[in-house]
């Protein structure tokens, strides 16, 4: 296998850079693109060391698919790999990639699993029918308005019985997403004039005026279960869980840690382990039913009290693969590259192990380093980075698209982007030497630059290193 | 003082501007009907609903498009390696000569004698909503602008914040930024015209109008 | 003095005769003018003698040339600035008049005139002055502000507000149609939509409406052409397109670009435009002759001829209301007997009111018989009878349903509903106090806890991904669209499996809609297997015998599997049963002829008869179909008439524009509806912006037609997006309509 795939790598920045170097280390040919806004970008002069004439075009955006395919046919590639973001999660480019007449192999879940995933209210209905808890209340669009409000009395009543304080109710446009047409209320009162905001709100968004009516959980830790499947879709298996509670006002993540608890050393008011074990096991079972056949990620919130729900499925590899590969061992081996697997299996190859022969070990801290001001809001700084530099040590891996640079050859940060700058991942063997190693990594990680008002750069690492004590506590 | 004399003289040394013409997109190329030397045409009609000469085809996905003359000159190269071939996105396939018109000219005059508002970072800009009300409805040129005043607001990364201009008072005699564009830091924003300048700015512009033969 | 005015009479003359044959006969042109050269030069022999002399070579090189005249010749004659106009006729034909619809340039619309007018008759001692409303087009003899009798409008919208006081007052309307057409302004209230109004209204005048063709061009003549007699000036022409307009279509002309005299020589020929052919086939009533090459201001005899024809037509209308007495008989007998001097008899220009109804259901009879065999019927006489058995046993099956059965089950219904709510009314007074009670002690129902937390049923669950159910075969291409849009929105190119399957050609990003084909329409907007069509044996014919048409039928016959441009079928939404008819573009451009007409005007009639809504989907129409010349026009006012006695029977009419809609059919039976939607992008109006750029010399903006503009002058109700059709068709069906809709 391997020599005669190509795989186009539809990404940008520190993904990009990793799709990269997974395909060089499977002996997998590869073809970069990039904008010009990205020119200066790691990824590109990555693709320039290590690829050939055809291994690397400029196109006009990374949100057109024709620029992509009309570059994979040009580049004779065989595969794409989407990486995260832009199409990772479009069902219909992946249809289309696979549907064209010159038909090219999508990295990442078959597209109708992705379209079934993608439906939250349809993920939804796959669990509960297969008994994976999931957030208490509708799971159907609701167009009632006498429906609506006794889905919502019965909630707060609901609520109170399970002993919450201050119950919340969501009322969100069933066609929705990100955030969009969501309001959250306290009172049953208030719930007619919300309700009708909202489903006016969906009517003219949407074109289509369903609401879901959903318990409104407060003070949870959000936690994953990274999955692993071949194109057999047969055999599932996981890499342990991801907790990613550790998070910028605007709800974006920026620190995770893996595994998801640790009931060794931290005391939980519930039974951490069960839980752990619990999602995992239903992360698995719904993996099974719809035949995943990629890497993904089953996102899940638990509360206080130890109840687990799940909230969607993530079809794509995520930013935060490299710190459960970090504690995973595949027949006892260090050096787990979830993104090489996801490529290998994606191609067709089988799996060719089982769950028995992944053992974990030790934790494993992300730390996503961004130029953002953590006390202001977290504002994007934008500007010229003139110096990156850290100490490299055996347990730290970095990865980063931030080119070299001095004083003199600054690299600007293009605004056109998602902010991160670089992903540091430390390792120990438990907590406490986890925590003394981020310490140090985050003293000795440098960021320095400048932008047109003479500012200095601001960067989270201050952020990251007083987060980094509160790691796995509740 | 301005020398306009002297700038015009300038720009009649040198009364066109040479625009590449660069791919919109990756894909496959083929040359029009036009050689190096031809004149093309700018899009015309009362609407500009008429494209301007079709310098190149190019097809990506089986669509293909062409590629118009934008601005009325001659050309004056064409890099025809590219021709029957795979070509990426923004690579320059030719170079046309476009002689200048009189607005364009007093553009460029323009930009010379005003007082150039710059943008502090690559953004996009937006004037603040009440200035942005008046402007639509009685032009630019009727608002003074005066040091201190909070006149945009630079939205990044889909954040907004206000900016404040500074410098002399004056009418917003030329806007240079559109809507929803992103503007690169030191990119002029605005030109004021002080008022005691405003004689000197209709001079340069009824100058041109009267000395300027367009090509 | 005597010289120089005979003279210059001649001269004209000359001149008339040299301009209306546009470079013809030049010897005999040549003849005249030397001759004329010749008397004015000598003065020494006898004057009288060489006048006489010359005057009759005149008239006899004009009898030789009558004989020659061809269609366009006469199209010429009727634009001259010497042909009589309205103001000629108002001072001539009748004995008095005031104008009230402005006076000259100081009106709304100079080319429309509007005067109230009296006849003058004697009978025995008696005088009586009769009078009538006339409108009609002004072209003048050639001022500029005339517009050439091109209406706008709102000229109009004046017309019929004068035709509606004469209906007020009960006097008989005399409209002069001097027309090349109606000035395509699609400002409120819109070339087409007042056309429309104007044909729709006019079908069901109270009044005696006589009309009179000198130059009927088109959609501007149908509007005030609804008549009860239709005279034509022996060298009139009566036609859906000029004969310049239809060479720029048969040469395919750009914008701009200008045919051939000998096309247009052809094409005026080709489209059997004249009053002889009009006779022929049966779309007017009656041709009044007139003097050699045409009639002129001076041509007093002329005027006589036709005072005595408008008289003589105004009166056999009102008879023709009234049951055949004795001595209605010599009346009839009289009227006919060229000999009778008409001022010199006297019948009442009045109608009772109870025979009002009769006037107008004779008139749309009238239309609705036109035509007739302008199309091609394939269908087997076995099919036909048992068609036209069912129709009947229909007929006294929804007489009995819907008249009798549902009037009286509507009222017994209204009675429980009363006494229903009273019921509840006191129901809720005498057990409020035990309800606040009962909610206090409202406890948690485990039922409503478990479905908060486990799998609901859901029907629907299914339809969120469920796809349409016809499918373009465009979708079939591995090929990218770049959307119209692109260059304002920076729509991205769209992939054609998806746009034209999913999207059902919306850009996803703009909302721009693509065009369609018909087929989307027809089988996604329906319940499955619904639809039962119906005539479509039907088939656009050639009645004029147009070179090539019946090739080119072919080939669309071959291409779309098709034999007219109109589809027409039955079919439910959501069980809701309806009459729906489709003007398919694919099938020379949706155009409308006979064939169309037909089937439009029996689907009409199936929908008032079965008690069904009517939709009428105009998939795309360029207009009515030239080269089927008046066989084509007379379908605007035929398909009106047939859709206003449907409405009036109490039915809902719905219109949905999409792509591009144009010319005839918006300026009658689509125009006339009270409920007009158009899907997103689509186009509608009088005329295309190349057919504006030849008349009027205007450039449009390439938006000028767009749904959005029609909907901002008023012409429209909605825009829909395409894929929420069904849901509007359905939400339009349940909120629209009077209350007598039958389907309820």
């Amino acid at each position: 296998m391997g020599k005669e795939h190509k795989v186009l790598v539809t990404n940008r920045g520190e993904i990009a850079v990793r799709i990269i170097q997974a395909c060089c280390k499977l002996g997998i040919k590869f073809v970069a693109v990039y904008t010009a806004e990205d020119i200066h970008s790691g990824h590109v002069t990555l693709a320039k060391e290590l690829g050939d004439d055809k291994s690397l075009y400029c196109i006009s955006s990374y949100h057109d698919a024709n620029e992509l395919l009309s570059v994979a046919d040009a580049a004779n590639a065989t595969a794409i790999h989407p990486g995260y973001g832009f199409f990772a999660e479009d069902f219909r480019f992946a249809r289309r990639v696979a549907e064209r007449n010159r038909p090219l192999i999508f990295l990442g879940p078959s597209w109708r699993v992705i379209r079934e995933l993608g439906d939250k209210i349809n993920t939804k209905r796959i669990a509960r029918s297969l008994n994976v808890p999931t957030v208490p209340g509708s799971d159907k669009p609701i167009y009632d308005e006498s429906e609506a409000e006794k889905i919502a009395r019965t909630l707060f009543e609901f609520q109170i019985q399970q002993g919450v304080e201050k119950p919340l109710v969501l009322v969100k446009a069933s066609a929705g997403g990100g955030g969009m047409g969501i309001e959250e209320i306290h009172d049953i009162d208030l719930f007619r004039s919300v309700y009708r905001r909202i489903r006016n709100y969906a009517m003219r968004q949407f074109k289509d005026d369903g609401v879901l009516i959903e318990q409104r959980i407060k003070n949870f830790n959000h936690l994953e279960v990274q999955i692993l499947s071949d194109r057999s879709g047969k055999n599932p298996v996981h890499f342990g869980t991801r907790n990613c509670s550790i998070q910028s006002t605007g709800l974006q993540k920026r620190i995770e840690i893996a595994p998801g608890f640790d009931p060794s050393t931290i005391n939980y008011s519930f039974n951490a382990e069960k839980v752990m074990n619990d999602i995992i096991e239903h992360s698995l079972t719904l993996a099974r039913e719809v035949n995943y056949d990629s890497v993904g990620t089953w996102e899940w919130i638990v509360t206080k009290e130890g109840n687990p729900f799940l909230m969607e499925v993530n079809t794509r590899i995520q930013v935060e693969n490299g710190v459960s590969a970090a504690i995973s061992r595949i027949h006892g081996k260090k050096g787990v590259d979830l993104i090489a697997e996801q490529i290998r299996t994606g191609l067709g190859e089988p799996l060719g192990y089982t769950q028995k022969d992944i053992t974990f070990e030790g934790i494993g801290i992300e730390y996503r380093i961004i130029a953002e001001d953590t006390e202001n809001n977290f504002t994007p700084w934008v500007g010229d980075i003139d110096n990156f530099s850290y100490e490299k040590t055996p347990w730290l891996s970095m990865h980063t698209h931030l080119p070299k640079m001095s004083k003199d050859n600054p690299y600007t940060i293009p605004t056109e982007f998602d902010p991160n700058l670089a992903l540091g991942i430390v390792w120990g063997s438990n907590i406490e030497e986890v925590k003394s190693r981020g310490k140090e990594f985050l003293n000795s990680l440098k960021i320095t630059g400048s932008n047109g008002q003479g500012e200095n750069l601001k960067s989270n690492i201050p952020f990251l290193y007083n987060n980094t004590d509160r790691i796995l506590k509740f | 003082m301005l020398d306009i004399s002297a700038l015009l003289e300038e720009i009649k040394q040198r009364p066109y501007t040479d625009l590449s013409i660069c791919t919109p997109h990756t894909g496959y190329l083929e040359f029009g009907a036009f050689n190096e030397g031809d004149k093309v045409k700018d899009a015309s009609g009362e609407f500009k609903e008429i494209p301007g000469s079709k310098l190149a085809i190019i097809t990506r996905e089986n669509n293909p498009r062409f590629i118009y003359a934008t601005q009325k000159g001659i050309i004056q190269k064409l890099h025809k390696q590219y021709d029957k071939n795979f070509v990426e996105a923004g690579v320059e396939i030719g170079i046309l000569r476009h002689f200048l018109s009189k607005t364009e000219v007093i553009h460029i005059l323009l930009q010379k004698a005003l007082f150039l508002f710059s943008a502090p970072e690559r953004a996009k800009y937006y004037f603040a909503p009440e200035i942005d009300k008046k402007i639509k409805i009685s032009g630019s040129r009727s608002i003074t602008v005066t040091d201190g005043m909070e006149l945009f607001i630079v939205s990044r990364m889909k954040r907004e914040v206000p900016l404040t201009y500074h410098g002399p008072e004056g009418i917003i005699y030329e806007v240079y930024f559109k809507h929803n564009q992103n503007i690169d830091a030191n990119m002029p924003l605005i030109g004021i015209c002080p008022p005691d300048q405003l004689q000197n700015i209709e001079d340069v512009i009824s100058r041109v109008n009267h000395e300027w033969k367009e090509q | 003095m005597e010289l120089a005015k005979k003279t210059k009479q001649l001269t004209d003359r000359l001149n008339y005769i040299r301009e209306i044959f546009g470079g013809k006969h030049q010897e005999d042109i040549m003849l005249l003018e030397s001759r004329l050269e010749e008397f004015k030069n000598n003065t020494s022999t006898n004057f009288e003698e060489a006048l006489t002399s010359l005057e009759d070579l005149f008239s006899f090189i004009e009898k030789k040339l009558e004989e020659k005249l061809t269609p366009m010749d006469k199209v010429r004659i009727v634009r001259h600035p010497q042909r009589i106009c309205l103001k000629d006729i108002l001072e001539n034909v009748y004995d008095n008049y005031t104008e009230i619809g402005g006076q000259d340039e100081h009106t709304n619309d100079p080319a429309v005139l509007i005067a109230r007018a009296y006849i003058t008759r004697r009978h025995g001692r008696k005088t009586y002055n009769q009078s009538v409303m006339v409108i009609g087009h002004e072209k003048g003899h050639g001022e500029e502000f005339r517009n050439g009798g091109s209406a706008k409008p709102w000229g109009n919208a004046k017309a019929l507000h004068y035709m509606h006081v004469a209906e007020t007052e009960g006097i008989p309307v005399h409209s002069y149609i001097f027309t090349p057409g109606g000035d395509p302004v699609e400002e409120y209230p819109g070339a087409a939509q007042q056309i429309a109004k104007n044909i729709y209204e006019m079908a069901g005048l109270s009044v005696p409406v006589i009309s009179m063709i000198s130059e009927g061009g088109s959609g501007g003549a149908e509007a005030f052409g609804l008549a009860d007699k239709r005279l034509m000036l022996s060298h009139g022409y009566y036609s859906v397109i000029s004969p310049e307009g239809a060479a720029a279509i048969e040469g395919r002309l750009k914008r701009g670009e200008r045919s051939s005299p000998e096309l247009i020589e052809q094409c005026a020929k080709n489209l059997h435009l004249t009053a002889q052919d009009n006779l022929a086939f049966g779309y007017i009533d009656k041709i009044i002759q007139e003097p050699l090459l045409g009639a002129r201001p001076y041509h007093y005899d002329f005027f006589r001829t036709l005072r005595q024809e408008i008289i003589r037509a105004t009166d056999e209308v009102i008879l023709s209301v009234y049951g055949l007495s004795l001595r209605k008989i010599g009346k009839l007998r009289r009227l006919q007997d060229p000999e009778t001097n008409l001022d010199e008899t006297y019948i009442r220009w009045h109608i009772r009111r109870s025979k009002r109804s009769d006037l107008i259901e004779n008139r749309q009879n009238k239309f609705l018989r036109m035509s007739k065999k302008s199309y091609v019927n394939r269908q087997n006489l076995l099919g036909a009878l048992t068609e036209t058995w069912s129709e009947q046993w229909r007929e006294v099956y929804n007489r009995l349903v819907y008249d009798f059965y549902h009037k009286q089950r509507k009222n017994y219904k209204n009675f429980l509903e009363e006494i229903e709510a009273d019921w509840l009314a006191f129901k809720e007074k005498s057990s409020k106090p035990f309800k606040n009670a009962y909610n206090k002690v409202r406890r948690i129902d485990p039922a409503a806890q478990e479905e908060l937390t486990t799998l609901s049923k859901w029907d629907d669950a299914d339809g969120r991904n469920s796809n349409w159910k016809w499918i373009s075969p465009r979708a079939k291409e591995d090929r990218a669209i770049t959307c119209t849009n692109s260059a304002i929105h920076g729509c991205v190119d769209l992939w054609a499996p998806d746009l034209y399957n999913e999207f059902a050609g919306v850009c996803t990003n703009c909302g721009h809609h693509f065009p369609m084909e018909y087929q989307w329409f027809m089988y996604n907007c329906f319940d499955e297997n619904s639809i039962y069509e119906f005539n479509n044996e039907w088939e656009a014919g050639n009645p004029l015998n147009f070179p090539t048409l019946d090739e080119r039928l072919e080939e669309a016959r071959k291409k779309t599997n098709l034999r007219s441009s109109c589809i027409t079928y039955e079919a439910r939404i959501d069980d809701m049963k309806c009459v729906v008819a489709i003007l398919a573009a694919p099938f020379r451009g949706g155009s409308v002829g006979a064939a169309e007409g037909a089937k439009l005007i029996s689907a009409i009639d199936r929908a008032r008869r079965k008690r069904y809504p009517l939709i009428i989907y105009s998939h795309g129409t360029a207009g009515i179909r030239i080269q089927e010349g008046t066989h084509g026009v007379i379908q605007m006012p035929r398909v009106t008439i047939a859709i206003r006695r449907y409405l009036r029977a109490g039915g809902l009419y719905l219109v949905l524009y999409d792509t591009n809609s144009f010319g005839g059919p918006v300026a009658s039976f689509l125009g006339c509806a009270h409920y007009q939607f158009a899907m997103r992008s689509s186009n509608i109006g009088f005329a295309g912006p190349g057919v504006i750029k030849n008349t009027t010399g205007i450039d449009v903006p390439p938006d000028h037609h767009n749904c959005y503009k029609a909907l901002s002058r008023g012409h429209i109700q909605g825009v829909w997006d395409r894929r929420d059709t069904r849901t509007n068709l359905k939400q339009a069906l349940l909120t629209m309509g009077g209350r007598n809709l039958y389907y309820r």
